[in-house]
This record gives C-alpha cells, sequence and structure tokens, in this order.
C-alpha cells in the first residue's frame, strides 16, 4: 500500500442502529436508527451519559463492529472494516510495549511501505510535535498516561489518516494532565485539520475542542441535539461566550441524565 | 559483581549439601559403595571431566533434548496457534489434549522401546511427548491473552490481514509466555531424558548413572546427579535471561 497524503474526508451515517445479542437470548438495543453527516475537517465531539452508544457508533465506523442495520461510510465509501486510512485513538492508549516510541509511532508508516530513515523522519517530527522527541527511545512502561497517550496520538496522526476517530481519549487522565493533552490535541490537529470524531464524557472538553457538539441519549442511543460552536481558538473557560455554550449543552444533557437516573430535570440542577 | 550476587545463593546451597553429606558418611559408617564422601565424589567428577566422559554423555543427552524440543517447537507453536484463533480448532483438539496430558512422558518409554528400539528415535520421541504439552498449553495462553485493543490498534495501523497481523503483533504480544513455555518444556524434556536414558541407552547422563549402580560406584552415579542438577540450572538461567529479553512490562 502507498502512503498518500490524503485529504480530509466525510462521515455518513444512515438509519444506522446496533443491537446486542447475547448466548442467553436477551438483547440490548444499543444504538436506535441513527443519521448523521460530518463534514469533511470539522472536529465533532459527542457527549451523552453512558451506555448511550456513542462507543458504538464509533467502533463501527472504525469498523470493528457490523450495524445490525443501516450503513456507516467515510468519504462516499462503505466502511468495511478496520482500515489505516481511518485512524483511532483508544481510551487506554493501546501502544505496543515491546516497542520503543519511535517505533509505536512509526509502526503505522511501516504498514504504508515507506522506508527505514524515512519512517523515522516523520515519527520524530510527529514526536515533536506532541514534545516527547527526548522520550524516543524508552519504552512505554516507562511513560506516565499523558505521556503515553500523547505518543498513541502521534502514532495516529503520523500516518495521516482522513478521519480520526477517538474514544474518550483523555477519559482515563487527571484534569491537570487532561487540559495539557487537550491543548496538544489542538495543536496536532491545526497542522491538518483531518475530520474528527471525539467520544467524551465532559461538556467542558467537548466545548473547548470542537466546532460542532452532538448530544445522545440514553439507551437506546439516539441523536438528542445537535450544536455548531462559533469559536475562535484557543478557547477560554472562564469567558462568559464558553460558559454560555456550557450551559446550553449541560441543560440539553440534564434532561437525558434525569431519564437515566429518573429524576426530574430540576432536581437535577438543585444538586 | 551481578554475578557474584546471582551465585552467592547457590555456593552456600551447595556448602550446605556437602556438609550435611558429609555428616551423614560420619554418621552412618557407610561403605564407600554405597555413600561416598562428598570430595572423592568430586574427585570423580573432575575425573569424569578431565577424561572427557563427562562431556561426550552431557552431549548426547542435550543433543536428544534439543532435537526433540525443536521438533516440539515447529509442531505445538502452529498448532496452538490455530487453538487459539480459532474456536473450531480448539474444540476439536481440546479434548485429545485433556486426554494425553496427564500420562507422563515416562509412561510411554516401554511403547517407545517397543517402536523404535533402544535407538535415537525413541528417545526423542518421548522427549517430544514430555516438551510438546507445556509449550502447546503456554502458547495457547499466550496468543488467547493478547489484549484485544491491541489486536484493533494494528489492524488499524494496517496489518490488513491475519498474516501480517500475526508477526506484527500477535507474535511479539505473546512472547513473553511462550519462552516461559519454552523454558518450562525444556526442563521437563532434560528431567524425561535422563529416565528414558536409565532404561535404555549406550550414552547420556542417564546411562552414566545407571552404569554407576551396576558396577556399584555409587560416586559415579552422584557425580552424574550433579552433574544434572548443575547443568539444569544453566540451561534454565539460559532461558529466564532470554525471558529478561521480552519483559518489557505493562504498556
Amino acid at each position: 500500500m502507498m502512503r498518500e497524503d490524503s485529504h480530509s474526508k466525510s462521515i455518513e451515517v444512515s438509519n444506522l442502529s446496533m443491537t446486542f445479542r447475547s448466548d442467553d437470548g436477551t438483547s440490548v438495543n444499543a444504538l436506535a436508527p441513527t443519521n448523521l453527516e460530518i463534514e469533511p475537517g470539522q472536529f465533532v465531539a459527542i457527549v451523552g451519559p453512558s451506555g448511550c452508544g456513542k462507543s458504538t457508533l464509533l467502533n463501527i465506523l472504525a469498523g470493528f463492529l457490523k450495524p445490525s442495520e443501516g450503513q456507516a461510510s467515510i468519504g462516499n465509501e462503505a466502511v468495511a472494516g478496520p482500515s489505516i486510512d481511518h485512524g483511532v485513538v483508544f481510551q487506554d492508549y493501546a501502544l505496543f510495549p515491546w516497542l520503543t516510541v519511535l517505533e509505536n509511532v512509526a509502526f503505522g508508516l511501516k504498514s504504508q511501505g515507506l522506508g527505514w530513515s524515512e519512517r523515522n523522519e516523520i515519527a520524530m517530527h510527529f514526536l515533536d510535535v506532541v514534545s516527547l522527541r527526548d522520550f524516543a527511545d524508552k519504552r512505554p512502561r516507562e511513560l506516565s498516561g499523558g505521556m503515553k497517550q500523547r505518543v498513541a496520538i502521534a502514532r495516529t496522526f503520523a500516518t495521516k489518516p482522513s478521519v480520526i476517530l477517538m474514544d474518550e481519549p483523555f477519559g482515563a487522565l487527571d484534569a491537570l494532565t487532561r487540559r495539557f493533552l487537550q491543548q496538544q490535541l489542538l495543536k496536532i490537529w491545526s497542522e491538518s485539520r483531518k475530520t474528527v470524531l471525539f467520544i467524551t464524557h465532559s461538556v467542558q472538553e467537548a466545548v473547548f475542542l470542537a466546532d460542532r457538539i452532538i448530544i445522545m441519549t440514553a439507551r437506546p442511543g439516539r441523536i438528542k441535539s445537535d450544536f455548531l460552536i462559533d469559536m475562535d481558538h484557543p478557547r477560554d473557560f472562564s469567558s462568559d461566550a464558553f460558559r454560555r455554550i456550557e450551559k446550553v449543552v449541560f441543560d440539553s444533557l440534564d434532561e437525558e441524565l434525569a431519564k437515566t437516573f429518573g429524576l426530574a430535570a430540576n432536581q437535577l440542577q438543585a444538586d | 559483581m551481578h554475578f557474584l550476587r546471582h551465585s552467592l545463593p547457590y555456593a552456600l546451597a551447595l556448602l550446605a549439601i556437602g556438609t550435611v553429606w558429609q555428616i551423614a558418611v560420619w554418621v552412618s559408617q557407610a561403605n564407600v559403595a554405597i555413600l561416598p564422601p562428598p570430595l572423592l565424589t568430586l574427585a570423580t567428577l573432575w575425573e569424569l571431566i578431565a577424561n572427557g566422559d563427562l562431556a561426550k554423555h552431557t552431549l548426547a543427552s542435550l543433543s536428544r533434548v534439543v532435537s526433540a524440543w525443536g521438533i516440539s517447537v515447529l509442531v505445538a507453536v502452529p498448532l496452538a496457534l490455530a487453538m487459539a484463533r480459532s474456536r473450531t480448532v480448539e474444540r476439536l483438539l481440546d479434548p485429545v489434549i485433556e486426554l494425553f496430558r496427564p500420562i507422563s512422558p515416562l509412561a510411554w518409554i516401554p511403547l517407545a522401546i517397543l517402536w523404535f528400539g533402544i535407538g535415537e528415535t525413541g528417545k526423542v520421541f518421548i522427549i517430544f511427548v514430555a516438551t510438546f504439552f507445556p509449550i502447546l498449553l503456554n502458547t495457547v495462553s499466550g496468543v488467547k491473552g493478547v489484549d484485544p485493543v491491541l489486536i484493533r490498534a494494528g489492524r488499524v495501523l494496517g496489518c490488513n490481514n491475519e498474516a501480517t497481523l500475526f508477526w506484527r503483533v500477535i507474535l511479539p504480544a505473546a512472547m513473553p509466555t511462550i519462552i516461559v513455555g519454552l523454558r518450562i518444556a525444556f526442563g521437563t524434556g532434560w528431567a524425561a531424558i535422563i529416565a528414558a536414558e536409565l532404561v535404555a541407552a549406550q550414552s547420556g547422563l542417564g546411562y552414566l548413572i545407571a552404569d554407576g549402580m551396576e558396577i556399584l560406584r555409587s560416586d559415579l552415579v552422584l557425580a552424574g546427579m550433579i552433574a544434572i542438577g548443575v547443568l539444569g540450572v544453566l540451561i534454565d538461567s539460559i532461558f529466564r535471561f532470554i525471558g529478561n529479553q521480552y519483559d518489557w512490562g505493562p504498556a
């Protein structure tokens, strides 16, 4: 396979639904028929309560799961399986522990048929972007959680995929590390402006990063609301505009949380 | 310094064994043909080293174990991969393996002699049986234990087919467990070859021991036993060293 500097691609989801059947005959409806269109180059965050099917949606787009019904396409091509053109950043990093940091970042470049020196050069550049050049020869176990996720982000961006799917990538990190990684993600993203689908629990994170926020309902997952965020980067957490958007998103989400926990929405806000 | 720190416990253990042994000799006043003192045994061991007999017998035993172990690796590793990656293959083979596994490799010695005589083939067969299961079972558990998220990561990073995925992700990820299996297998093979050679052989460390018994030279028997123990520890430490190269810890 040859490496090409692919352009960002669109994501289209039509009537996509997913029902998991277990061996004992019970079935769980994880994703109700869903439609979604994402333009090339858009940074979209999906926010929703646990079990709203947002990871299911991502796993279908990544080609890890086959949907029960409907279709997922990337760049007008139906998703047939995992592909190096559809990058994935996992919550638990998924670094290869037997490889060095540099070799991890170069892993996909080898699949793309690049020679040794070219691979190293590109991998070093991306390590530079996430400020980990000095750790190139370390093994993943010598790195902190935040550093591991920066390596994983560099590894995904290095292959220049046309869409990048991120499954709660900062979910396991502490608040300070999280803020730093959000900034680094925007930095590496602004270099290439790939289409990004970013799943998160954090409203603040979604408002800080995304051009567009989609809220999903509790099981079975369905798209509840869809907001465009028209704010320049870098965004200031404490600005009025930021707070206003955050409030709108929270209000929409609270209705869902209330359903999940069987409360009235106003009770939730009182807490 | 590193070497010293690791060999010191062994030196102390040897000293303790020698002391207890010498005391046993004094207390029991046993005939030298039944229980020779440690120093005499060491002299015999030195003689065996000097006249080349020990090297000859060690080489005979080692080459049998190495070749049978090698055949085991070639058969068990691919079989284990098939079992770990396919439910059908596993369901088919698992009962067969579970039925054969409890049978000690030593129980195969009579059949091996009937089938292959007392030549090399029979011994290689017994060691094959002894080394096969540890390699197979460890490889199966190693491959099954590969974190599924690493397999997903491999797929989205361009491992498009099962073969590429195997070489670039599954094999290296399973390597630490596979090496443990190779090490345990060599140990069981080393134990089994001595038994096989006790019964039917013209050479090998087992033969050396059996021969010592027949000519009432327990110093030869004990010298052979010491050689078996020391070589076992040395071989095991080589495997441990190799295993440590693959000990990369959690990701």
